[in-house]
């Protein structure tokens, strides 16, 4: 069954022909062995699709209909001896209003490989998605699990691909391969930076602060997590785009592990009750 | 970004039996960073009136200190309180003195006048007043605010209830605005005494 | 002597005909429901032109903002549910419908559909479902939602008074949580509570109120008048 799907799909030809697989009617109305490669986004009939999305999404657009997405993030990642610690708010905005405060951005592309949301909400759901395919993909060509490296490439040359074209993102793309943990950082303009300690998303600034205040590769697992989950809570709460509740992931030689989903308002008046006690 | 949601605020006022509410967030921002949890936006100008200004912060100082001045002065003159009908058309006033380059806030009056009969209206930035039967609100989470008050309110609520109706209107509206929230305070006019409450909100 | 150069017309394929719609999700149930005033401006097109569609006997969708893309998406998804049942022999599932709508919306990433789309029906425990979604796909399950152009409006009532937010001694229902714990008649009654009230302040929501309930018996539905001023 499984070299079946390998062969199947492991044909090169089979791909960018878009004529070799004929399935049924396919996804959006084209060969879903051709949509496999090349996705087909459809385009407004002007001079430059680019700007025109511009005067509909900008922040600073004074056109009539204004499309807002959802926006608005802090997120957090950080090697240490012991594996990595993932964490996230929860809180997506268009505008000032608030749009949910139960976003899941961080998104498990496979047992071993996790990807976090910053920047458009859309643009980061589809791309990881898409990421995820093509890591099963690779999975199945060469029996083996992709490498964090390869995989962050993959995301980085997908996007870059798109450049110029108002996608926005920042995501931290991390988990354990072979060379052990690791954690990679890849933007919309291409960048693609590893690293031990990334903070992404319009609260950022407060969470770096609290991270390099604390921050030591040889915390427990149980102080980096709760380091992690603090860093956030305090981005919260001065940011105005961040909140809802905070998410823990962990990743070791095992994979990820997911370990907490706390509220911020649970959070906040815990955090209080202890500051008080300690006084 | 609009001025108007530079600093962030959510501003409501509702009539009930005999009596009136006023509440408002607590937040001061630069944009999206929070500077201040406890930054008032209600003042009290007599026993019976109060006035909540939501809009750009510095000129919610400004007027604050300029409402004083000017209801304390008509209080020497005239030797008697000022009532919040002429208090509200005194603010509508002030603020249409500066037609041509507004102060950037939206005021939200609310008191008793000397017969104790509720009183409450709203203004534009450049002095509109809307008399309300039912209700006002002002700020960023204006609109969160009408819903919530449209759904939540009714005619002749008692103190009490009038306070929780206030109270859930103000916290749930401002826990759909970004840029409002951190804490709200509300106050309950009534003809013998004005009670105060603060209200544990979401800290996000 | 004059020169001509060639010029390009704005392109403005956008236009709001405005409309709320809701949708509340429980335990065996989903109610999902929309007005049916179509605007343009300050006028009225047309009082009744129905913004929530039947897709299956256990997925309705509903769309507000610009018309003519909302029926856009409501054809092509009919479209995929269609050959979906052919090729698979089955009906599509809510969440893969849900799925699908958002990669569909995603392939539009440079030419948005100007359409706030709620999806609702039951999932295949039979549990109450709602995805939401901002004009490019963004997706996610909650237990009630409000869209349209009283979703300012209409959203925190919804998180009031189905997922009990700010209610001291009332068991909150977390924003991930995908069902709420309200009977139907309750939901119904905040349904239409939730429409007289956005009808009072929202000059774009008003004259009718559709209601769509999705049970395990298939999808009922009920009219009810709005204010029509």
């Amino acid at each position: 069954m499984l070299s079946e799907i390998v062969a199947q799909y492991s044909n090169d030809a089979a791909l960018t022909a878009g004529s070799a697989h004929t399935g049924s009617s396919g996804l959006l109305g084209r060969d879903f062995a051709k949509m496999t490669n090349d996705l087909i986004f459809d385009l407004p009939n002007t001079q430059d699709p680019a700007e025109f999305l511009n005067t509909y999404t900008d922040v600073d657009s004074s056109a009539d209909n204004q499309i807002k997405f959802a926006h608005g993030t802090t997120t957090l990642g950080f090697k240490y001896d012991d594996g990595v610690v993932i964490c996230t708010d929860s809180r997506a905005s268009q505008g000032s209003v608030i749009a949910s405060q139960s976003v899941k951005k961080v998104i498990e592309i496979n047992p071993y490989l996790l990807g976090t949301m910053a920047g458009g909400a859309a643009d980061c759901q589809f791309w990881e998605r898409e990421l995820g395919r093509r890591c099963r993909l690779y999975e199945l060509r060469n029996k083996e699990r992709i490498s964090v490296a390869a995989a962050s490439k993959l995301l980085g040359n997908m996007v870059y691909s798109y450049k110029g074209m108002g996608l926005s993102m920042g995501t931290m793309i991390s988990g354990w391969d072979k060379m052990g943990p690791s954690l990679f950082y890849v933007d919309n303009d291409g960048t693609r930076l590893r690293g031990d300690l990334f903070s992404v998303g319009s609260g950022s600034t407060f969470a770096y602060g609290i991270l390099d205040s604390a921050y030591d590769a040889g915390l427990q697992k149980n102080d980096a997590i709760e380091l992690g989950r603090r860093a956030i809570y305090h981005a919260a709460h001065r940011d105005a785009f961040s909140g809802g509740s905070v998410r823990v992931y962990h990743i070791n030689e095992d994979g990820w592990e997911f370990i907490s989903l706390t509220d911020f308002d649970d959070l906040h008046w815990d955090y209080t009750d202890r500051a008080n006690r300690a006084t | 970004m609009s001025i108007m949601e530079y600093n962030g605020a959510a501003v409501v006022a509702m009539v009930g039996k005999n009596c009136v509410a006023i509440g408002a967030d607590k937040r001061l921002g630069q944009q999206s960073l929070t500077v201040s949890t406890d930054f008032p936006k209600i003042f009290t100008m007599t026993d019976k009136t109060m006035i909540g200004l939501a809009g750009l912060a510095t000129d919610v100082l400004t007027l604050r200190d300029q409402f004083r001045l000017k209801t304390k002065l008509y209080q020497l003159e005239e030797n008697r309180v000022i009532e919040p009908q002429t208090f509200a058309n005194m603010v509508s006033s002030t603020l249409y003195s500066k037609r041509f380059g507004p102060y950037f806030i939206e005021p939200v009056v609310a008191g008793l006048d000397k017969h104790d009969k509720p009183f409450i209206c709203s203004m534009d930035t450049i002095g509109c007043i809307n008399f309300a039967k039912d209700f006002v609100v002002a700020g960023t989470a204006g609109g969160n605010l009408y819903g919530m008050c449209e759904s939540l309110w009714e005619p002749d609520l008692e103190p009490e209830d009038l306070f929780e109706t206030v109270s859930q209107a103000l916290l749930n509206a401002v826990d759909r605005n970004c840029l409002s929230g951190w804490g709200a305070v509300v106050h309950i006019i009534t003809p013998d005494k004005v009670v105060t409450r603060s209200l544990k909100a979401r800290m996000d | 002597m004059a020169t001509s150069s060639a010029k390009e017309a704005s392109f403005s394929p956008y236009e709001d005909n405005g409309g709320t719609n809701l949708a509340i999700a429980g335990q065996d149930y989903c109610v999902i429901a929309s007005d049916t005033r179509q605007s343009r401006g300050y006028n009225i097109n047309t009082r009744f032109a129905p913004k929530t569609f039947k897709l299956s006997d256990k997925t309705v969708l509903s769309t507000a903002g610009c018309q003519p893309d909302g029926n856009m998406v409501v054809t092509r998804i009919k479209q995929h549910m269609e050959s979906y049942k052919h090729a698979h022999n089955k009906e599509m599932s809510t969440p893969a419908v849900g799925q699908l709508l958002s990669t569909m919306l995603y392939m539009k990433r440079f030419f948005p559909y100007y359409s706030f789309n709620i999806l609702g029906g039951l999932d295949k425990e039979g549990k109450g479902c709602i995805y939401s979604y901002d004009a490019i796909g963004s997706a996610e399950r909650v237990p009630c939602l409000a869209s349209g152009s009283a979703a300012a409006l209409v959203q925190p009532f919804l998180d009031n008074q189905v997922r009990n937010c700010n209610q001291v001694g009332k068991p909150r229902i977390m924003a991930a949580s995908p069902v709420s714990h309200l009977s139907l008649d309750q939901a119904i009654k905040i349904t239409k509570d939730a429409f007289t009230s956005a009808t009072e302040r929202d000059i774009y929501t008003g004259d009718n109120l559709q209601i769509f309930i999705v049970t395990r018996d298939g999808v009922e539905e009920q009219v009810h008048p709005l204010k029509r001023d």
